[in-house]
């Protein structure tokens, strides 16, 4: 087992990695920006190293100050978190060059997941549905014209390079199409790089579905259920849940077992999420995240499974610490993304938070770096929180969590509890009936009325 | 130091007051010797307030000291060498004038060695850092006057 860890993250994963291997009686390392030096998991690390100022660049996608933090202190591995390096194939293989252990994936893993064209070719060849397309990047505009006729309007052009919602343009109609793949690919050219694009169907209303894997790197591989984060903006989630208002036991062995199965054939190694769009009853492959995702404590609480230590543990050489009989499904958790912006026009509020007060009582767990007198940055992302609560049933895990909103104080700061107090007080999210669209619509009426 | 015998009769005595009482440390000083008896605290750590700020041995003090007028600051993460080969001496030394990009130790990452140039003509006061010690971003390597 590993002596020492570097968490190469910031904010609650930072945290929650620490948490892991404080459990596991590893000694950590927080690497933090200049101006995260009184960050909770900086203060909570065994060593912190300051690595380079506050933009991102210089700091948290500093590789060689990442790599010399790491031989600096001795640590034998580095955990990514999520964002940053975590998906960053060059990164992987830089680590393990230096005979220090990469929590997560191969970097052959990583990148050939990080080519959205090749990774849905790959894993249709492996049995997993993929949404029908173009098979590959449009180069032929007569040909794009076939496909899309064959696959039915609306079709959707992506680019490649893309990723996390980026870089899309729908087409309603054939008359459309030449137009939407040119300006598709100049726009793909200036924001990645990478002029590729592909073509996909357009699904009307799907549901968000993604499910949750862990390999041992040597065959087997084992899934922990589904996330169902269909409530999102901008195609940011905002509030996930396990499992699916829309998806029964039967629905999720299959879907699970097919996803085993086609990684099983790689040899895939620790932490994945295969996400889908869910439409009809069909599942549809969109893309994989090598990566632990920020939602897996909803998959957790109904697992009874630590994913962070199990991560460590695979890591480390040792193998699954259990195989896909013993892992059940108990209750229901839905996680909230609380996020430092204001609830009514999503303006980010940094700034000092002066009272802080959590949940607490059976079922409810809080993953956040928050601190009465810590300030939230402007130079990072917003999320600020993970409000994450368990019941015995969705109807339970409804009641408790919208008694956890009421108690959580947060002053000094604007933050999106009160959007989320009002989504769980809706009837469609109550009957859990709602789709990747729903949250927008949510929000623009809830600005205008 | 004088040699002092335990005095059996007195420890016990004072271990019985610590159950009766219930505290949890006694200490009981005549002249200069004395004997202390405690029991391990068997509750939980309470954190109340701020944590303190904790850094491992080999790093610098807390963050919120800043560093000091005229002082150059590592620009990265690496190993300071105080020279540019092992056994020859070192770039500069306490009271040495130095020029505005004069070479005034290097540091090393990943196996490149960096060298740390003074911002300014100056002269050096202090060296804050020793030969083949880590740094971190920031910390205080030179004071220049």
């Amino acid at each position: 087992m590993f002596d020492k860890i570097l968490i190469a993250n910031r904010g609650e994963i930072a945290l929650r990695i620490h948490r892991a291997c404080r459990e596991m009686g590893i000694k950590t390392v927080a690497v933090h920006s200049t101006v995260d030096a009184d960050a909770m998991h900086v203060r909570l690390a065994d060593e912190s190293v300051c690595i380079g100022p506050a933009p991102s660049t210089d700091s948290y996608l500093n590789i060689p100050a990442i790599i010399t933090a790491a031989t600096i202190t001795n640590a034998d591995a580095i955990h990514p978190g999520y964002g940053f390096l975590s998906e960053n194939a060059n990164f992987a293989s830089i680590v393990e060059e230096h005979g220090i252990c990469f929590i997560g994936p191969t970097s052959d893993h990583i990148a050939l997941m990080g080519d959205k064209i090749a990774s849905k070719a790959k894993v249709k060849e492996l049995g997993i549905p993929v949404v029908p397309g173009s098979d590959g990047a449009v180069k032929d505009i007569d040909r794009a014209k076939e496909v899309a006729e064959e696959i039915g309007y609306p079709v959707l052009i992506k680019a490649s390079a893309g990723g996390g919602g980026r870089g899309m343009q729908i087409v309603q109609e054939r008359a459309d199409l030449e137009d939407a793949i040119r300006k598709a690919g100049t726009e793909a050219l200036t924001a990645f790089g990478n002029d590729a694009v592909y073509m996909e169907k357009f699904l009307q209303n799907p549901r968000h579905i993604e499910i949750q894997v862990m390999g041992d790197g040597k065959g087997k591989v084992v899934h922990l259920g589904e996330r169902d984060c269909s409530l999102q903006r901008r195609h940011q989630k905002v509030l996930e849940e396990a499992g699916s208002p829309a998806l029964n036991a039967d629905g999720r062995d299959a879907i699970g077992d097919v996803a085993c199965k086609a990684l099983s054939t790689l040899n895939y190694r620790n932490a994945g999420t295969i996400e889908f769009l869910y439409e009809d009853g069909e599942f549809y492959f969109i893309e994989m995240n090598t990566r632990v995702q920020v939602e897996h404590p909803v998959t957790e609480m109904v697992t009874g499974i630590d994913i962070v230590r199990e991560q460590i543990r695979l890591a480390s050489g040792a193998p699954l610490s259990f195989s896909q009989e013993d892992v059940t499904f108990s209750g229901h958790a839905i996680e909230c993304r609380i996020n430092a912006e204001s609830s009514d026009d999503f303006t980010p509020s940094p700034g000092e938070v002066h009272t802080y007060h959590t949940p607490g009582g059976l079922g409810v767990r809080v993953d956040s770096a928050l601190y009465a007198g810590y300030t939230v940055l402007p130079h990072y992302d917003s999320l600020i929180s993970k409000l994450i609560v368990y019941g015995a049933s969705r109807n339970e895990c409804l009641m408790r969590l919208h008694r956890a909103l009421e108690e959580y104080v947060i002053t000094g700061i604007e933050t999106t509890i009160p959007l989320h107090q009002d989504i769980i007080k809706d009837p469609d999210f109550v009957n859990g009936d709602y789709n990747i669209h729903w949250l927008e619509k949510f929000v623009e009426a809830r600005i205008n009325g | 130091m004088a040699e002092f015998d335990v005095n059996e009769a007195m420890v016990r005595k004072l271990a019985e007051l610590l159950d009766e009482t219930g505290l949890t440390e006694i200490e009981y000083k005549v002249g200069e010797h004395a004997v202390r008896v405690s029991r391990a605290a068997s509750g939980h750590l309470v954190a109340s307030g701020p944590l303190p700020a904790m850094t491992g041995p080999a790093m610098a003090p807390a963050a919120d000291a800043g560093p000091r007028t005229g002082a150059v600051t590592a620009p990265m993460v690496g190993v300071v060498y105080l020279s540019s080969e092992p056994g020859t001496p070192p770039f500069i030394k306490p009271g040495d004038t130095v020029s505005e990009g004069q070479t005034l130790l290097l540091i090393e990452a990943m196996k490149t060695f960096n060298p740390v140039r003074a911002p300014r003509a100056g002269k050096v006061v202090e060296i804050a850092i020793s030969d083949k010690s880590p740094v971190e971003f920031g910390e205080e390597l030179v004071i220049l006057e």
